[in-house]
């Protein structure tokens, strides 16, 4: 994940860009480290530098990586010709390069032809069965297709292999959920949360899981997680507070007539209603209405 | 007896300094050699998936304390489990990974690269130094020392009564050996070739074991006591929300 400092870098390096100041390489290069996903800036910025023959000599050798940037967010932005010289340049430079030929996979992709995208990476993965990008493009591609259960099926092929890579656990559990398979999709979370346990993003999606799921037991323990997003976080994820109210009162439902075990934090519920208040109060005040409305339904 | 020996400044212009010029060029020639010499490593299939588990073994461990007890327990079986568990690993199959790594022809020409490119030059420069620059003091090291060193330290040096402290030139070879490490990583930056005492450590502990690690991860798994640390959290959240409510 980026860190809010790399964020605020990257913001200045954009707007200095694009107000006409230098430092394009340095934006492009910052973009490549952290693997943002701004593919208009990146094509816009790379092909002005690449199409000056005199910057493009004084990149020396980096200026391969930066026909493979480009190459890549003009795909995204759907310039398909453009890529597809990009990536001609770069294939008489490496003519043999496994790189180059993830490429044009990749080209094949945008363009539509999954059959033979879909063959040339089973040939380059024949090659470099280790490549983790190679697996991860098939498991796009079968997303892509609306073919969600085989989307699945390489997804949890690739992390058999290579369990430690959270991303490819977030994508897994954004699938389960998008599928209502939220057990499954519990459980990716929870592998998240070990490898990451101070990323509240990954606790409130617990928690929701776990209070869709329902029942008592699910139902406690996403009124804890709420709670850690909420120490997390200090306070300020309107997400969790509404969390807080929402689990306490369905406890309160389920557990009706039975004795209630609400020794541990008593106070925390009207806490949250009262700090979700004070926001509304100073950042939504038109909403504010319906937010006492809310509450007030809920404090059976 | 501490009687002051005064060396002559030549000692330091035509020994310690170009020996140390010397050595910093070596150094970087080795640097070059041994990246063009790079051969290309196809990681293995089970080692990689090996290190990925020890990883996510790993974080279990950490961060155990994060997850619901139930949730854990079945984690940790999974792992660690008699039959199939992921971790486990049969007593015969331990000992295979060292023959393997001896039968491979592939890991024995790179281990012998690696080998060579860090002993001959050694064995070359340490020749020189003992052929040009010995029967002489050459530097007086700062602390005193005991008697012990004196075989060590003051080779050339045939007089049994100069003070430990005063070195020949083979020690100052030593030192450089030891401490340029250190201006190669400044200059070469991380990763380089010249990191000889790094690789003597690793020799030692012979190569990359998965089977051993795995078993310590097991181990390691079984001792760990499942604390849940969310209810506490609770009382955190409260505690923060106070203070922004007030």
């Amino acid at each position: 994940m980026v860190s809010k400092t790399e964020e605020t870098q990257l913001n200045r390096l954009e707007n200095q860009v694009d107000n006409g100041g230098g430092g394009a390489w340095e934006y492009l290069c910052l973009a490549r480290k952290l693997k943002v996903r701004r593919p208009e800036k990146v094509l816009k910025y790379g092909l002005s530098i690449l199409n000056d023959s005199k910057k493009r000599s004084a990149l020396g050798p980096e200026e391969w990586t930066l026909y493979e940037q480009v190459a890549i967010a003009a795909m995204d932005c759907q310039c398909l010709d453009v890529a597809k010289d990009c990536i001609k340049v770069l294939r008489k430079k490496f003519p043999e390069s496994k790189r180059v030929g993830r490429l044009e996979g990749m080209l094949l992709e945008a363009k539509g032809l999954w059959g033979e995208a879909e063959k040339a990476y089973s040939s380059l993965s024949e090659d470099n069965p280790l490549d983790q990008v190679i697996h991860k493009r098939r498991v796009a591609m079968a997303k892509a297709q609306g073919n969600i259960s085989a989307a699945i099926e390489w997804l949890n092929k690739y992390l058999e292999i290579f369990m430690a890579d959270h991303d490819a656990w977030r994508e897994l559990a954004e699938i389960y959920v998008s599928l209502q398979m939220y057990k499954q999709a519990a459980f990716c979370y929870e592998e998240l949360i070990l490898s990451q346990p101070t990323v509240p993003l990954y606790h409130l999606a617990y928690a929701d899981v776990l209070y869709t799921l329902g029942g008592l037991e699910n139902l406690q323990t996403a009124k804890k997680y709420y709670a850690s997003t909420i120490d997390l976080t200090g306070g300020k994820n309107t997400r969790a507070l509404l969390g807080i109210c929402l689990c306490t009162s369905a406890i309160g439902q389920v557990s009706k007539g039975r004795n209630k075990e609400d020794k541990e934090s008593p106070e925390l519920q009207s806490l949250a209603a009262k700090a979700l208040e004070k926001d509304y109060k100073e950042r939504a005040d038109d909403k504010h209405g319906l937010l006492t409305c809310v509450l007030r339904s809920l404090k059976i | 007896m501490a009687e002051d020996l005064v060396l002559d400044t030549a000692i330091r212009d035509w020994v310690l300094i170009p020996l140390s010029v010397v050595m910093v060029l070596i150094g970087i020639l080795r640097y070059f050699v041994s990246k063009l010499m790079r051969s290309f490593q196809v990681p293995d299939h089970k080692i990689v998936k090996e290190g990925q588990v020890i990883v996510r073994a790993r974080n279990l461990r950490a961060a155990a304390n994060f997850i619901p007890p139930k949730s854990f327990r079945s984690r940790r079986v999974y792992f660690s489990n008699e039959e199939n568990g992921l971790l486990f690993v049969p007593k015969g199959q331990a000992q295979n990974a060292q023959a393997q790594m001896f039968s491979d022809p592939n890991m024995a020409m790179d281990m012998m690269k690696k080998n060579l490119s860090m002993i001959i030059p050694q064995t070359l420069t340490f020749a020189w130094v003992n052929f040009f620059f010995s029967g002489f003091v050459a530097a007086k090291i700062p602390f005193p020392l005991t008697q012990r060193f004196r075989s060590m330290l003051q080779n050339g040096i045939d007089l049994s009564t100069v003070d430990v402290s005063y070195v020949s030139s083979r020690s100052w070879y030593f030192l450089n050996l030891f401490g340029l490490r250190g201006l190669f990583s400044l200059i070469l930056g991380e990763e380089n070739a010249t990191d000889d005492t790094q690789r003597m450590m690793q020799m030692s502990g012979f190569g990359f074991d998965p089977s051993k690690s795995l078993g310590a991860e097991k181990d390691g798994l079984d001792i760990v006591q499942h604390e849940w640390a969310l209810p506490k959290f609770e009382h955190r959240a409260e505690a923060v929300l106070k203070k922004i409510v007030s």
